[in-house]
């Protein structure tokens, strides 16, 4: 941000680190902005489809986006400096709840990933993934060269590793895969060596085929085969990306109206209200619609960017860059799965897709991020 | 500040990567808008093919009446159970539950079941037929533990009168997938196509068009509204020639036997009575899984499927003597006063033959030649005449061809003549067969219905009809090229044979003039006047006996064959004596043969 800094070096009166009323011009308006719209958008979405279920999903989710702002609130309130020194317990906490979810986890889509506190369903890998940020934050924000040593690359790989490990167990490979763009982010805005970069690439792809032969249960190599040709078992797994593709493309310029996607509310889609929000809103919506989405999720990442460029500190650098990465991570996976570009995975929209833990997860990542924003000028 | 010095060089990644994060978004908004307004319609049209289903709406078939307005042939409801086996939780489970239901045992459902492995599993299969309404009420009851169950109402076929008529009226089979796959045809799967009788030749008109239905889906299958409805034609209702209660009678005569009988007008051929005996129930092939019975019926030794009065062929004995007499009387050859002395036996081409009297008629002229069947006159007529002229005059009758008949399957029968012998014999013709065919047999052979048009030809003063069973159906008659002073001595031989203590005889109804000619026709070799009905059944002779009625104007042709009877004169001439009493007998009066 050109405008923007000019500021940076400008004293501004904040003597103390909690944020006041008097203060709210620091916020970064138009980033929650873009997210309460996503928000609605989603909630409209949500309703249109799961209106024929007769399931009273919009309230559920309506009390989770209450939870979310008030977390969202308490996020932003906390500064995150003090939250990073805290990071190494949590971390580890996250990492216990994670290894105790494999054991008293109830399953749901075909990992075992959930804790039941009476009807609510808490998803402790969403959790693992904001507390592995802050950690990653903390050991990374000390201050080195302009790049990092390999050493710390590879620390910085185990702290991501251990609890991706975990949640590949459960087997959730899509939570787990999440942790690589946040912690790709991070490291290469910390500065990574090219050399290093194609290391790492190159380990990836040998992890992968590990992952493919040894990690993967037959109907997550079914998932992967299936998005390679989709339309060779039309009733078999290639039916999402089929029908989702039908969805998508049937809804033309204009969509076909609020609550009259055919595909949608006849159920050919799957998981209307989750993974697949986004093909019930461009049937009824139209392209029209999807651009309108994406172009929320541009503003959305444009700002966080902004925020990420003229933070006070390191720390407050690779914190922003870190969560916005899996914001930016979810939003194009989904799109692009829900046109059969990449294997379906359970990698829902954020604020748009219904789900209690990530929603509330997407509130506190925004509230840090605003929090990171409203202290740059604080000193310490 | 804790940035350091590097602060620089971690914005400039940042807006690396926010810059690629923006590209890779547009490129995804690219990606949509290449899905939505590019291929939009495609999709869209996808998108109606998911939700939309047309399907069929059965155009109820024709149903068959007699000529009295008698329903012969309808379509009475019926349930069939469907298992639709991708919603069945297990389907061994479902077969469990349906198989004390059904009242048949679990392994044979499963046998069933084996059947339809090649079938989708989505696609609903056939399991029972024909449930009653207690069986229908039981699976609908469980219908939200059993969804896999689905109760289809449809149409069968039903034949009112079971085995009467059974050869006329034909039957129904499922279209094969030859059918279905050829677009001509018109048929889809599982529609019902007529395979033989009036069902096969009147197919398209009985069949009418079914209409289509359009049904929005949701992703089971389950219909959630219907958008819109074509009517369909229904199948035209068919009016037969027939005459149910002469057809019953004379299937009743013909219980127990081997044969067949036709009645038909002489004036216009419609039939009225066509009976092959023995017979089959049609309504066993109005079910889909009626597999056994249908291997029974093809196996059964009496071919109970066939229809001898059209599809078997026999030689037709002395009632071909009417047609060489005619030709006799046409070329010349004979006048009505000469005769010929019959002592019981003559020698042809050094051979003796026999005439079926032991000895003899003595003097016969035409006429009581005609009325005794006295074999010495017509081996004598035979010879004047020669094979090529007989072949001819039978040609003229319309045998060695089809009658023309809206029935499948008819067979030409077959003239014998020294070219014929050559073709498909390749040896030369012997004069002795000359003799034999002038009395009916050696190769020559026809069928029952053949008989009845040449019999009819008297009757009508020398007219071919055409027989056929649905009135318009009609086809002109076409004149007989044999002048009207031929048949006139013939038709009054054929009086005698009835009425002048003649071979028929035993068909005399007092107040009826009926005219006929009988015969016997020889199935092995043997003296010609020894009785057949000693020997066993597959040697004894067949019985025939081609007759009209009333002389004067003759309304009713009727020609009875009973395979292996023995004499005509008293197994064949009785039943039609029995038809002749019942429906023109005199105190019927005369409206009754209108």
């Amino acid at each position: 941000m050109r405008s923007s800094s000019g500021q940076i070096s400008a004293p501004l009166p904040l003597p103390d680190e909690r944020p006041r009323l008097a203060h709210l011009g620091g916020v970064r308006w138009g980033l929650l902005a873009a997210a309460l719209a996503l928000t609605l958008l989603g909630l409209a979405t949500v309703r249109s489809a799961t209106a024929e279920t007769g399931d009273d999903f919009l309230q559920r989710q309506l009390v989770w986006v209450g939870i979310g702002l008030v977390a969202m609130v308490v996020a932003f309130s906390f500064n995150y400096q003090t939250l990073l020194s805290f990071s190494l317990p949590l971390y580890l906490a996250s990492l216990a709840a994670l290894a105790l979810v494999l054991v008293l986890g109830y399953e749901a889509g075909g990992a075992q990933g959930w804790f039941r506190v009476g009807s609510v369903g808490i998803q402790p890998s969403e959790f693992a993934k904001l507390v592995t940020a802050l950690y990653l934050t903390r050991y990374l924000a000390a201050p080195s060269g302009r790049e990092l040593p390999t050493r710390q690359i590879l620390a910085a790989m185990a702290i991501v590793a251990v609890p991706m490990l975990l949640i590949v167990l459960e087997p959730d490979l899509g939570g787990a895969a999440m942790f690589v763009p946040m912690a790709a982010g991070m490291l290469l805005v910390a500065g990574v060596k090219p050399r290093v970069l194609l290391l790492s690439v190159l380990a990836g792809l040998i992890v992968g085929l590990l992952v493919w032969n040894v990690g993967m249960q037959t109907y997550q190599r079914q998932r992967v085969l299936t998005f390679l040709a989709p339309d060779t078992d039309p009733l078999g797994a290639g039916y999402q990306v089929r029908q989702s593709k039908i969805a998508v493309g049937s809804g033309e310029v204009t969509g076909k109206g609020y609550g009259q996607g055919t595909q949608s509310q006849l159920r050919f889609l799957p998981a209307r209200h989750t993974d697949f929000i986004l093909a019930v809103l461009a049937e009824e919506w139209g392209f029209l619609g999807v651009a309108l989405v994406l172009a929320l999720y541009a503003t959305y990442l444009w700002n966080v960017a902004a925020v990420a460029m003229r933070a006070r500190d390191r720390a407050g650098i690779l914190l922003v860059v870190g969560l916005g990465s899996v914001v930016a991570f979810h939003v194009l996976y989904n799109s692009a799965m829900v046109i059969g570009l990449v294997p379906v995975t359970g990698i829902p929209l954020p604020f748009l897709s219904y789900g209690g833990s990530f929603t509330l997860i997407n509130y506190v990542s925004l509230g840090l991020i605003l929090g990171v924003d409203f202290r740059r000028f604080v000193n310490r | 500040m804790k940035i350091g010095e590097h602060r620089e060089a971690l914005v400039a990644r940042v807006r690396v990567v926010s810059g690629v994060v923006g590209v890779l978004l547009a490129a995804i908004c690219g990606a949509f808008w290449f899905v939505q307004v590019v291929k939009g319609s495609h999709y869209r049209e996808l998108a109606e093919n998911n939700r939309l289903r047309r399907m069929a709406v059965k155009a109820p078939r024709g149903t068959i009446l007699d000529r009295n307005g008698r329903v012969l042939v309808e379509n009475l409801p019926t349930y069939n159970l469907l298992l639709d086996r991708s919603r069945a939780a297990a389907v061994g489970t479902s077969l469990g539950f349906a198989a004390p239901i059904l009242g048949r045992p679990l392994p044979e459902l499963k046998a069933l079941l084996e059947r339809y492995r090649g079938v989708p599993t989505f696609q609903p299969v056939l399991l029972g037929e024909r449930l009653a309404l207690e069986q229908v009420a039981r699976f609908r009851v469980e219908e939200l533990a059993h969804p896999e169950f689905v109760v289809e109402v449809s149409h069968r076929r039903f034949y009112r009168l079971g085995l009467h008529a059974a050869h006329v009226l034909g039957y129904l089979g499922e279209a094969r997938a030859e059918e279905v796959a050829d677009p001509a045809a018109g048929l889809k799967a599982g529609d019902w196509v007529g395979r033989r009788g009036i069902e096969r030749t009147y197919d398209p008109r009985l069949r009418g068009a079914d209409g289509e239905q359009v049904v929005v889906v949701d992703s089971r299958g389950q219909p959630v509204e219907e958008l819109g409805r074509q009517v369909g034609r229904p199948g035209e209702n068919l009016t037969l020639t027939l005459d149910a209660e002469l057809q019953q009678e004379a299937e009743r005569q013909l219980e127990g036997k081997v044969g067949a009988i036709v009645a038909l007008d002489p004036r216009n051929g419609e039939i009225r009575a066509l009976v092959s005996a023995p017979a089959y129930d049609p309504n066993l092939f109005a079910r889909r899984l009626a597999a056994e019975d249908w291997q029974k019926l093809l196996d059964d030794p009496s071919r109970p499927l066939q229809n001898r009065a059209l599809q078997s062929t026999y030689p037709p004995g002395s009632i071909f003597k009417v047609v060489v007499a005619a030709a006799g009387l046409a070329e010349g050859v004979i006048t009505v006063a000469e005769g010929v002395y019959c002592n019981g036996s003559k020698r042809f081409f050094k051979r003796p033959f026999h005439c079926w009297k032991a000895g003899g008629h003595g003097f016969m002229n035409l006429e009581s030649a005609l009325k005794n069947s006295c074999d010495i006159y017509f081996y004598e007529l035979g010879q004047k005449l020669g094979v090529e002229r007989i072949a001819r005059y039978a040609r003229l009758f319309d045998l060695g061809t089809v009658t023309g008949i809206d029935l499948d399957g008819e067979r030409a029968g077959l003239v014998p003549d020294p070219e014929w012998s050559q073709r498909a014999r390749r040896r030369a013709w012997y004069p002795g067969e000359t003799i034999s065919v002038a009395i009916g047999q050696g190769a020559l052979l026809t069928t029952p219905l053949q008989m009845a048009t040449v019999i009819a030809a008297f009757a009508n003063g020398g007219r071919i009809v055409t027989p056929h069973l649905v009135a318009g159906a009609a086809v002109p008659s076409r004149p007989l090229a044999v002048p009207a002073s031929a048949l006139e001595p013939i038709r009054r031989g054929l009086w005698k044979v009835v009425n002048d203590l003649g071979t028929g005889a035993s068909a005399r109804v007092a107040g009826l003039e009926i005219a006929g000619k009988t015969g016997t026709a020889q199935v092995v070799a043997h003296a010609a006047y020894e009785d057949s009905s000693t020997r066993p059944w597959a040697e004894r002779n067949h019985a025939w006996f081609a007759s009209y009625a009333p002389f004067s104007d003759p309304t009713l042709v009727i020609v009875v064959f009973i395979e292996h009877g023995g004499q005509g004169s008293r197994a064949a001439a009785p039943v039609a004596k029995a038809l002749y009493e019942k429906f023109l007998g005199p105190d019927l009066g005369p409206a009754a043969a209108s």
